[in-house]
């Protein structure tokens, strides 16, 4: 009996990708009026099989065998649901290429003053191939090998691993400490861009005016800059103490009150951002000032005749004119926040107290580092990593609508 | 900068003959001075009192001395000698040169490469590059260690350190970037007058890229410097470690109390490099980022 | 012709000269990786120096490798391609690892009832039983003690004095009272709270040994592999409560999980009167007393005075020496030869003045209170080398040092005391230490709270034993 549910099962999770694709195909026929309904249909069909089968397949549709929990049969929906994305998106983007006579593939932007000829495809190997060969064997070989264990129970030194399907996901499901983990990650990222950024676009902005000393001003701006994180967190050990801090014997001498900076909530989160931001300030100063130097003060002048005043200067041109700035710094710093202040939290409050400061990528780092258990550790940093791919994505979507690249 | 600044000087309108004589005795925009010396208090605080620190014995820390102690040279022996920074930082130098000059060499040829040629599956090509910005890539430490060693031909540790590092996306970025800005005409001279690929990069837009080049440099300098976490797997002599790793041995405390005067004597001693590499190339770095896009 | 013969007889000397390093045995190179990076490494240095000089054919070469977690990792990884040392510290946390992998001779196996090695006697005997025991896997002795620590209490007698109290505190009970008649100091802003240390999960092992309880099934893992986690006890419960009691009178600053440099600073500057720690700060904490100037004194750990079983003992903290297994027999006698060595009487003795660690023999702590002149055993951390001990008798001139060795001489051994061995131990840590520190600092139902840790622990257990037990 179990074996026929489970060879059932394939046949079930195609059928729906099956249905699901030839529906979504449908609809996008009726919407465009392009193409023909029964090839819309037929090949909805296969991408959705194609997209159900994606993710589910390689593992033998293991988390839809009869003895599995319900939280395995959600992930492998979840799972499903990932692959039809992927594969509805782009079945459909080319099948509607197809039918509307297209390139199957877009030229991508071709630059006015791209190289003629035939070689280009060549020449462009050539100057790419470092790169990519680089990319392939020391980033993509080494994140397959690390991905496969995320279906694993598998501990460092350990003679043996057992494949435990999609448990190590299912168990992050019902995971009430790793929602808030998550939850705090983004809490946390979102506090440090917005202060990092806003206060950087400030500092920039004088640097920017025409004073004696900017240079000085700059270098000791981005000091911290030239610290690592973990470094940084000692520093911050030192500052922020409740009884040992130059902090808070500061603030006993003149006001009489001491601030447990590390050692409650919310302030100990607080701290995590201050130090964060401190050790981030820097590389955004940097790059709004070297922002501001683009924009074209003969755009500032004559608004500045016409009446605008700073304000209204700044608000319609000068930050306009930095989105492509802005735009690059609220990558860079959503990638710091959530992977590189791990090290920073391990010496400032080892994700206390009672858990406040513990947020995902800490968590990766305590599983996989310290606690070597890095079957759970992998699949959660799989997780992570597709966070940061679906904001990125996001990011990119509303930037490309929002980045003004100048047209000046 | 000075040109701007004598034009704006023109439009400004408190910058007349007239001023008030408080006016005058009042640095001319005085809210920036303000708000800059403000920042500057707060952000460098943390390392003002680093350095502080490092002039400091243990109890003089313990109990917050505000003045400076007569530690400073016994501390930096401790840090140069005893620990063997200096030994550290030549390492992490010549790391951290490696992996700027080779992550601004390929980048730029990645960046010619996704901007001056035809093919097709172009955003393909910078796509798979790109995602590769947001792959983190401490959890990939364990199988990278296991693909690096399993070769074992390398002529120099430092050479398996270092090649894994060098692909750059930020880089790529902002070089396909930067490329794009550059008005089409040039390419489409060099073509005219015969040129190959390769004389139009070397001859045009790395002469042209000089800025964009320091300022890359700088920032994959800092890179290289405050590598750890990877040296510390892969290198087994001692005498081949980074300062990283210096730093590490430096703020390490197993059971017994920090040693305060030392480490922050690491802190500012380890940031200066990155500092001076900074200083000298300031003027290309803060010219050196065109991320706009001339349509 | 006698200059002729001079000749030829001096070109003779050279040949032969030349010809001496290729007659001599190859030297045995061995690699040793310890955690310490500070004055400790230094000294470690210098001892493995002083051995290589008795030894022509040995050099033993000591490598830094910054951290206990960083060991671990990377003689993991260099196990995989084959490039890792002929000795390692690892670190207690590590025992059941050691064990599981395979990976390690036992010194007492490599010994097989020899009493010297290479000219380096053997006399385990002479080791503190507690200690001797925690290293006893399988009924023999797996690896060589070297730095070793228990926690002790230290007092600002000073304060204390001021508050009334004449006796030093031994009890949870005696803590609770003192803060009590200390705290009009704290409300008058002389002091800032009655004790502070560091929050780890160490002295919750600790205290969970000194009330006779197990941390896990199988009597600690002692008696057997251990399956299942045991928090579910009164032990634990009234470790709990007592953090909960001292923080919620406010008599305790808390400073965050595994913070041990402010707890440390706090006191020493004489702002508390209480204080624990590892043994191994006896020095930086008498240090920064007599700076501050206060009159520092010390006790043992103290105990919960309402555990059935009285004070019981404590477990000792720390590392030691492991050799790797797969060497050649050469090696194998060099590196149990080094270890001998660098854990005899004066190694030890000297070990102990340069860390503070206990000595791990009876006979160092009997050659620190009898010195003789040109002892060379004080380890001077500027110069970085060994001088004598002025002194006749180093524990009268520094009695605090002594207080560590009692508590572990005292010490019944059983397997409480011998301390539990698991496989994720290192895993656990944060677990149990993290629910105190929870109930602690928010109450709750701390007997749901333990069920829930209990599980979570007892499933992470079991995965591992999945992976690494025999089957």
């Amino acid at each position: 009996m179990e074996e026929i549910v489970f060879a059932v099962q394939p046949v079930i999770v195609g059928l729906v990708g099956a249905l699901l694709g030839a529906g979504y195909f449908a609809f996008l026929r009726w919407q465009t009026r392009v193409g023909g309904l029964k090839a819309s249909l037929l090949v909805g069909a296969i991408c959705g099989v194609a997209g159900a089968m994606l993710l589910t397949a390689p593992l033998g549709y293991c988390m839809f065998e009869a003895d599995k929990k319900n939280d395995d049969y959600i992930v492998g929906w979840i799972m499903v649901a990932l692959g039809l994305l992927l594969t509805l998106n782009i079945g459909s983007t080319l099948l509607w290429r197809f039918f509307r006579g297209q390139r199957l593939l877009p030229r991508g932007d071709t630059t006015p003053g791209a190289f003629r000829g035939r070689n280009g495809a060549l020449y462009a190997a050539a100057a790419l191939s470092p790169t990519i060969l680089v990319l392939i064997y020391f980033v993509y070989l080494p994140m397959v090998d690390t991905l496969r264990l995320s279906t694993f129970l598998a501990r460092f030194g350990a003679p043996r691993t057992r494949f435990i399907c999609v448990s190590n996901f299912s168990r992050m499901l019902g995971d009430l400490d790793y929602h808030s983990n998550l939850f705090l990650s983004f809490a946390l990222s979102f506090g440090i861009i917005i202060i990092t950024m806003s206060l950087a676009l400030l500092i920039a902005a004088m640097l920017n005016q025409p004073i004696r000393g900017a240079n000085i001003y700059r270098t000791f701006l981005i000091w911290p800059y030239a610290i690592s994180p973990i470094v940084a967190g000692s520093i911050f050990g030192l500052l922020l103490g409740t009884e040992s801090g130059i902090v808070n014997r500061v603030l006993d001498l003149t006001l009489g009150v001491k601030v447990p900076w590390l050692v409650t909530v919310p302030a100990a989160q607080f701290s995590v951002v201050l130090a964060s931001v401190w050790n981030v300030i820097g590389f955004n100063i940097l790059f709004y000032t070297a922002g501001l130097q683009t924009i074209p003060k003969d755009l500032l002048e004559s608004a500045s005749i016409d009446g605008a005043n700073a304000w209204q200067r700044f608000a319609r041109i000068t930050f306009p004119l930095l989105s492509p700035f802005t735009f690059f710094l609220i990558v860079t710093n959503t990638i710091y926040a959530f992977f590189d202040t791990f090290g920073l939290i391990f010496v400032l409050t080892r994700g206390g107290p009672t858990e406040s400061t513990f947020t995902a990528m800490y968590r990766v780092y305590v599983t996989g580092i310290l606690a070597s258990d890095i079957g759970k550790s992998t699949a959660q940093s799989l997780i992570l990593f597709l966070i940061v791919v679906g904001i990125t994505i996001f990011q990119f979507r509303v930037g490309q609508r929002r980045v003004q690249y100048g047209n000046y | 900068m000075t040109e701007s600044a004598s034009s704006r000087f023109v439009f400004d309108p408190s910058a007349g003959q007239s001023r008030p004589l408080w006016r005058r005795l009042i640095p001319q925009r005085w809210y920036a001075h303000l708000i800059l010396t403000i920042s500057v208090i707060i952000i460098a605080f943390p390392m003002f009192y680093a350095l502080l620190i490092s002039t400091q014995s243990n109890p003089e820390v313990w109990n917050h001395k505000f003045t400076p102690g007569d530690m400073f040279f016994e501390n930096l022996r401790t840090v140069m000698v005893q620990r063997n920074m200096g030994r550290f930082m030549l390492n992490s130098f010549v790391i951290a040169l490696a992996i700027s000059v080779g992550k601004t060499v390929m980048s730029v040829l990645a960046g010619l490469g996704l901007v001056y040629f035809r093919y097709p599956g172009k955003w393909i090509v910078f796509g798979f590059v790109l995602i590769t910005l947001i792959m983190p890539g401490d959890v990939l430490l364990i199988a990278l260690y296991r693909r690096v060693v399993s070769f074992d031909g390398w002529p120099h540790p430092y050479v398996a350190l270092t090649l894994p590092l060098l692909a750059s996306a930020t880089g790529v970025f902002i070089f396909r970037q930067h490329f794009m800005t550059m008005p089409p005409d040039l390419s489409e001279a060099a073509q005219l007058d015969g040129a190959s690929p390769l004389q139009f990069l070397f001859r045009v837009l790395i002469p042209l890229s000089w800025n964009t080049i320091g300022a890359l440099m700088v920032i994959m300098f800092l890179f290289g410097w405050n590598q750890f976490l990877w040296p510390l797997i892969l290198l087994r002599d001692q005498d081949l470690q980074v300062v990283q790793w210096g730093m590490q041995s430096l703020t390490q405390n197993l059971e017994v109390g920090d040693n305060f005067g030392p480490m922050m004597m690491g802190v500012i001693i380890t940031s200066l490099p990155p500092m001076i590499i900074f200083i000298i190339l300031q003027r290309q770095f803060m010219k050196g980022f065109a991320l706009t896009r001339d349509k | 012709m006698i200059r002729r013969f001079a000749l030829v007889a001096l070109l003779l000397a050279i040949a032969l000269g030349a010809m001496a390093p290729a007659l001599a045995q190859e030297t045995i190179e061995l690699e040793a990786w310890v955690a310490f990076s500070d004055h400790r490494y230094d000294w470690a240095v210098d001892t493995a120096e002083r051995f290589n000089a008795l030894h022509d054919d040995i050099n033993v070469n000591m490598v830094s490798v910054v951290d206990y977690d960083t060991i671990v990792n990377n003689y993991t990884l260099g196990r995989e391609d084959g490039n890792y040392p002929e000795i390692v510290q690892l670190f207690d946390a590590a025992l059941q690892f050691a064990v599981d992998s395979d990976w390690f001779s036992y010194a007492e196996t490599i010994i097989d009832g020899r009493d010297e090695v290479l000219g380096h006697p053997v006399n385990f005997d002479d080791i503190i039983p507690v200690i001797s025991n925690y290293y006893t896997v399988e009924g023999v002795w797996a690896s060589v003690a070297w730095n070793t620590s228990t926690p002790i209490m230290y007092y600002n007698v000073d304060l204390l004095q001021q508050a009334g109290i004449m006796e030093l505190p031994t009890t949870w009970a005696d803590i609770l009272d003192a803060c009590a008649a200390l705290q009009p100091m704290v409300d008058d802003g002389t002091i800032s709270a009655c004790a502070t240390w560091p929050f780890s999960g160490w002295f919750i092992e600790q205290w969970l040994a000194q009330q006779n309880e197990y941390m896990v099934n199988n009597e600690n893992g002692r008696a057997g592999r251990a399956t299942e986690f045991n928090l579910d006890t009164d032990a634990y419960r009234a470790i709990a409560e007592f953090y909960r009691e001292l923080y919620s009178n406010g008599y305790f600053i808390f400073e965050g999980q595994d913070q041990w440099g402010p707890p440390t600073q706090t006191f020493v500057s004489g702002k508390t009167a209480i204080f624990m720690s590892s043994s191994a700060a006896a020095r930086a904490v008498s240090e920064g007393a007599a700076e501050t100037g206060f009159t520092l004194d010390t006790v043992g750990m103290a105990y919960n005075q309402d555990a059935p079983s009285g004070w019981v003992g404590n477990i000792l903290g720390g590392a030691t020496m492991w050799i790797s297994n797969g060497l050649a027999p050469e090696e194998e006698e060099a590196a149990m030869a080094f270890l001998l060595f660098f854990s005899n009487t004066e190694n030890s003795a000297s070990w102990h003045t340069a860390s503070g660690y206990v000595p791990v023999r009876n006979s160092s702590i009997e050659l620190l209170s009898n010195l003789q002149p040109g002892n060379e055993i004080l380890w001077d951390i500027p110069s970085g080398s060994r001088v004598d001990i002025e002194a006749d008798d180093w524990y009268a001139a520094f009695p605090n040092y002594l207080t560590a060795s009692t508590q572990l001489g005292n010490s019944t051994v059983n397997n409480a005391t011998r301390g539990s061995t698991y496989g994720t131990f290192q895993q656990s840590r944060p677990y149990y230490n993290g629910l105190v520190e929870d109930y602690m600092l928010n109450g709750g139902d701390l007997d749901a709270m333990i069920a829930k840790t209990n599980e979570t622990l007892t499933e992470l257990l079991q995965e591992y034993n999945f992976l690494f037990a025999d089957e």
